[in-house]
């Protein structure tokens, strides 16, 4: 590929440079949305509701911050996502990773029943309809009052995938491992758990990050169980609350400052790992 | 035979009870999140359901489905915002796939910038989104009024006849990245060799496009396809925060209507009847998939 670059002629350069270009004015547009709110978040309420395209603040204020943080309830919500967030991660990790292992190692008797069930319901999609029975589920035994219950739903309803990921990647670890493993007195759980489990790290990162999003970014779920209960709330539903509660043009800055804490978080971790989160989309989508 | 006993004793030994115990948590959830709620629709079907009661009506639900108007225009704005969404994407992401892939500087980083909005929370860039649309001097406004192509505001999400465009732009916005990640990794699989060759042989730019690329991008590109079919047609949540269905039920898709049937903070539940149209949404959705399906194949036939 390198060497292709030192024998470009101007045509292909003026195509590269169109290339570029073309990029860049998508790139930019691509951008705007984070930048806006970003910016935004530290204008003041007078200046944002005036509105204009000018994306820098003409006076820099952080009060948007300790306001939404202090009298908007924003650290509790704030709280919750993280809650959300590192709950299902956890949850997913070992979940699938020990799934993943048991489809890939073991043959019992109804496996192929078993997988193709996971796929069957990867596909069934009838909508939020689903989240009422879970809903008086979780009234039934007591467990709408924590966000616990949540993070079960969103952990299982993404685990497909992410099963299906592991399982791939512990089919392409010689099971050679494993036998040697077992010659040396390893049981069946130690044998993932000593010898495998280490070797997952580049399946597990991924499965992490992906259950980490989901668990941050989800809105319907967390929406419908805190109905009632603004102190459960994760900033998801915490910022759009602001908006749907009539106190409209009064609160900006406080929704403001809040969706950039709610995207902030995700955006330096997509930055630390990128590769992660382009390999699990890949995958996912052409294995599953 | 008579090793019978000690292949059973050997199972146990092989970790049978273990592997039982390792695949609980994830049957455990499929069973409780996904088979229960599952077979639950079927449960108030023939029943008007509040929340509370439940009062048997016998098929009214169903006849009501037939003559709910705002369901079936639900149902075609589903196809609306499916068709704008994937019309605009798919050609977009592949385009910028292709220029991406041509080793250009900066290459990983515009893949990253694209990329992007796809780990932001839909709700949240929905949320962003409304400030941007906002008709009075808001950016997007301002923007367009001063380089003069627009003499007037548009009211985006509240004139009908722009709430669905809006809305998709949203989506494209959204969503562009992972079909873009989706190409590269199809195009990463066609060998530069072939590129190559047909450089030497003196094929342009669009040639090489449309002789090379899409041609052997076509496998990947129905699996594609059927992602981005799936996936549009049950969006649903961009548009709760965007407009909940409105102006007038203009943006109301299969999806959004039928949680405002169920979560509605506003009206009684309606729960019987929303099961209804759940089963008819996803049968709708199955069928667009199904058609989908026989129509790839038949052209793997001709072509």
């Amino acid at each position: 590929m390198e060497r292709s670059h030192a024998i470009k002629s101007t045509k292909q350069k003026t195509e590269m440079w169109i290339g570029i270009v073309f990029l860049s004015l998508f790139a930019i547009a691509m951008l705007y949305p984070v930048v806006y709110i970003t910016l935004g978040s530290f204008k003041g309420n007078q200046e944002l509701l005036s509105g204009g395209a000018r994306l820098l603040p003409k006076k820099f204020v952080v009060s948007n911050y300790a306001e939404a943080w202090e009298t908007a309830n924003f650290s509790i919500y704030t709280a919750n996502s993280i809650f959300l967030g590192v709950g299902t991660m956890i949850l997913s990790v070992i979940s699938c990773t020990m799934a993943g292992y048991v489809f890939a190692r073991k043959s019992f008797r109804f496996k192929e029943l078993l997988y193709s069930t996971f796929v069957a319901f990867m596909f069934v999609n009838v909508g939020s309809v689903t989240l009422r029975p879970l809903f008086e589920l979780a009234v039934k035994v007591h467990l709408n009052t924590s966000l616990a219950f949540v993070v079960f739903i969103i952990a299982g309803t993404s685990q497909a995938t992410q099963i299906f990921l592991c399982r791939g990647y512990v089919n392409s670890i010689p099971k050679e491992l494993d036998e040697a493993a077992k010659i040396d007195g390893c049981t069946f759980f130690q044998i993932f758990y000593k010898i495998l489990f280490p070797l997952l790290k580049p399946i597990t990162a991924t499965v992490a990050l992906l259950s980490f999003r989901s668990g941050w970014n989800e809105y319907i779920l967390p929406l419908v169980f805190t109905m009632t209960n603004d102190l459960l709330r994760p900033l998801t539903v915490g910022v759009n609350m602001l908006k749907n509660n009539g106190d409209g043009a009064a609160a900006w800055n406080i929704m403001f400052a809040g969706a950039t804490l709610a995207i902030v978080p995700m955006i330096v971790i997509y930055c630390i790992f990128s590769r992660y989160f382009m390999q699990g989309m890949t995958a996912g989508a052409v294995k599953g | 035979m008579k090793n019978n006993g000690r292949t059973i004793r050997r199972k146990k030994e092989d970790g049978g009870l273990a592997a039982v115990l390792m695949m609980s948590p994830a049957v455990l959830m499929l069973i409780i999140t996904s088979i229960y709620p599952f077979f639950w629709l079927f449960r108030y079907i023939l029943y008007d359901y509040n929340g509370f009661t439940a009062y048997f009506t016998g098929l009214y639900n169903i006849k009501r489905m037939f003559t709910d108007t705002v369901f079936w225009a639900s149902v075609g704005h589903t196809f609306e915002y499916a068709i704008l969404k994937l019309v605009i994407t798919l050609p977009l992401s592949l385009l910028i796939a292709v220029v991406i892939s041509k080793n250009i500087p900066g290459s990983s980083l515009f893949r990253g910038i694209f990329f992007l909005p796809t780990v932001i929370s839909a709700s949240v860039y929905s949320l962003i989104f409304t400030f941007i649309y906002a008709v009075f001097r808001g950016p997007l406004n301002t923007m367009l009024q001063s380089i003069g192509l627009i003499s007037a505001p548009i009211d985006w999400l509240g004139d009908p006849s722009w709430v669905m465009i809006s809305i998709a732009i949203v989506a494209v916005w959204g969503g562009l990245g992972n079909y873009m990640v989706y190409f590269l990794s199809g195009l990463s699989s066609i060998s530069s060799e072939i590129y190559e060759s047909s450089m030497i042989d003196g094929a342009n730019a669009r040639q090489t496009f449309f002789r090379i690329t899409l041609p052997m991008l076509s496998p990947m590109l129905k699996v594609i396809l059927l992602l981005a079919i799936t996936t549009s047609f049950k969006d649903y949540q961009s548009i709760l925060v965007l407009t909940n269905g409105g102006p007038n039920n203009r943006s109301h898709v299969m999806f959004s209507y039928i949680y405002n049937l169920i979560f509605s903070s506003t009206s009684t539940p309606q729960i019987g009847y929303a099961t209804v149209l759940s089963i008819m949404a996803a049968l709708i959705i199955g069928a667009v998939t199904a058609l989908y399906m026989v129509l790839a194949r038949k052209l793997d036939d001709v072509v």
